[in-house]
């Protein structure tokens, strides 16, 4: 724009600036009312996919998985109650997915504590989905199963309870405690030893595997057993003290 | 390491835990102890029951063979139930009223009551009311080696004596002294 001197340029300037901004406000509400009916229509169609499907998502744990993305995705969550009102989507389907996953919280916790004893409160993932497979009377995974997914966002669920529930990871099993205690690094060290040796530890083998010293695997070790109560001891064993971690067992069903 | 269920010639089954090394050794740590224990207890009645074991004494620890071998023995993983071990199982058998000793006054030898002396006193009433012996005197050898195998056969005497007692206590039963370890009359019930 060629420019003038003078008090009609200045007020042309401004003139333009004004209806430049003007027009950049109209086109960002344009393009956030056009986004907004998107958003709209996707979660009227993510509402009438939900209605339709309700049995195929509460039954089928891929479908389930895939859902609740979606959902989290666009900010939604498919947790019937578990919020405020502006649980909209939640509210209008009435998927009682919240409902499902309250239930799968409170059969976590059953199992669990069920299996606390044998276990001192650490279980194994794929463990406690096929015990609560069974317990639903379902196939694992498959048909109307659970899967490691669905008992995570269970037991984010049941945070606010303050239960102390926690998923960590050993190597590449996952876990889930029960019992609220930090795992230490040493302790997830020899857990991941013992799951690798089939839930069996001596003082000896860790020395050589994990190349502690003997004090360390010792002190280690004790602290599993008294401090944590996380393994029995055998004294039977001619090697000397052995360890067995029972989490990390495989137990066949009495 | 997997740990299986394990079903023995004679029928009964051992639950997995059996074959968990240290299932055989005293544990020290309480909530691990509380759990073997009753892991132990339940084991032993349920076993003397299959089994019709009615004594259970120290001296059956670490043997690999007699009456209770099958359970305090497991040869596949070469592990026994050590005499004090087995002592303090046999303390919280007779603390929770699952077994007392005898004789008296010693803690090493006890007669298991996986019946309750008031479950023994009805399963005698019946006995007796279905042989059609009420009212007539019965030796004690006549209830303990009857002719045809009963619940009672082989029933000790010192247990059957309490279960006797609990007949007399509800007014079912009079004892009386004879010259061969005397009797009992059972009457029908008054009730």
């Amino acid at each position: 724009m060629h420019r003038r001197a003078g008090i009609a340029g200045l007020e042309r300037k401004n003139l333009s600036r004004e209806a430049y901004s003007a027009l950049q406000t109209k086109l960002s509400q344009q393009q956030l009312d056009a986004m907004q009916t998107q958003v709209d229509h996707f979660r009227t169609a993510l509402q009438r996919f939900a209605r339709s499907h309700r049995a195929d998502i509460l039954r089928s744990p891929t479908l389930r998985g895939a859902f609740v993305q979606m959902c989290t995705s666009i900010g939604v969550d498919p947790l019937q109650g578990a919020g405020p009102s502006r649980n909209k989507l939640a509210e209008l389907t009435g998927l009682g997915l919240g409902e499902w996953q309250a239930e799968l919280g409170v059969q976590v916790c059953d199992v669990c504590i069920g299996t606390r004893d044998r276990n001192g409160g650490l279980i194994e993932m794929p463990e406690l989905v096929r015990i609560l497979c069974r317990m639903r009377g379902l196939g694992e995974d498959g048909e109307g199963g659970v899967n490691e997914d669905d008992v995570v966002r269970a037991i984010r669920s049941l945070k606010p309870l303050g239960a102390g529930y926690e998923v960590v990871t050993v190597g590449d099993t996952r876990f889930v405690r029960s019992v609220p205690r930090e795992l230490d690094v040493d302790q997830t060290a020899l857990l991941g030893l013992a799951k690798r040796n089939g839930g069996v530890l001596d003082e000896d083998s860790v020395v050589q595997t994990l190349g502690w010293t003997n004090e360390r695997a010792r002190a280690g070790l004790e602290n599993m057993l008294l401090r944590d109560g996380m393994c029995w001891v055998d004294e039977q064993d001619p090697r000397g003290l052995v360890y067995y971690v029972p989490s990390v067992m495989v137990w066949e069903d009495d | 390491m997997a740990l299986r269920r394990r079903t023995l010639p004679s029928g009964f089954t051992l639950p997995s835990i059996h074959s968990l090394h240290p299932f055989f050794t005293h544990q020290t740590v309480p909530t691990t102890l509380a759990v073997q224990t009753e892991h132990w207890t339940r084991l032993i009645l349920s076993y003397a029951r299959h089994a019709r074991l009615f004594t259970l004494g120290v001296e059956d620890a670490d043997l690999k063979t007699g009456p209770w071998a099958d359970i305090l023995y497991n040869p596949e993983i070469a592990r026994s139930v050590k005499p004090a071990h087995l002592e303090s199982l046999i303390a919280t058998l007779v603390a929770q009223g699952k077994a007392y000793y005898d004789p008296p006054k010693q803690t090493r030898t006890v007669l298991l009551l996986w019946r309750t002396l008031d479950e023994w006193a009805e399963v005698l009433f019946t006995w007796a009311s279905d042989t059609g012996q009420l009212n007539t005197i019965l030796t004690f050898y006549e209830i303990q080696e009857p002719e045809l195998k009963s619940e009672l056969s082989g029933i000790p005497t010192p247990l059957l004596r309490r279960a006797i007692q609990a007949l007399i206590k509800s007014s079912r039963a009079q004892l009386i002294d004879g010259t061969e370890g005397g009797g009992v009359r059972i009457f029908a019930s008054t009730r």
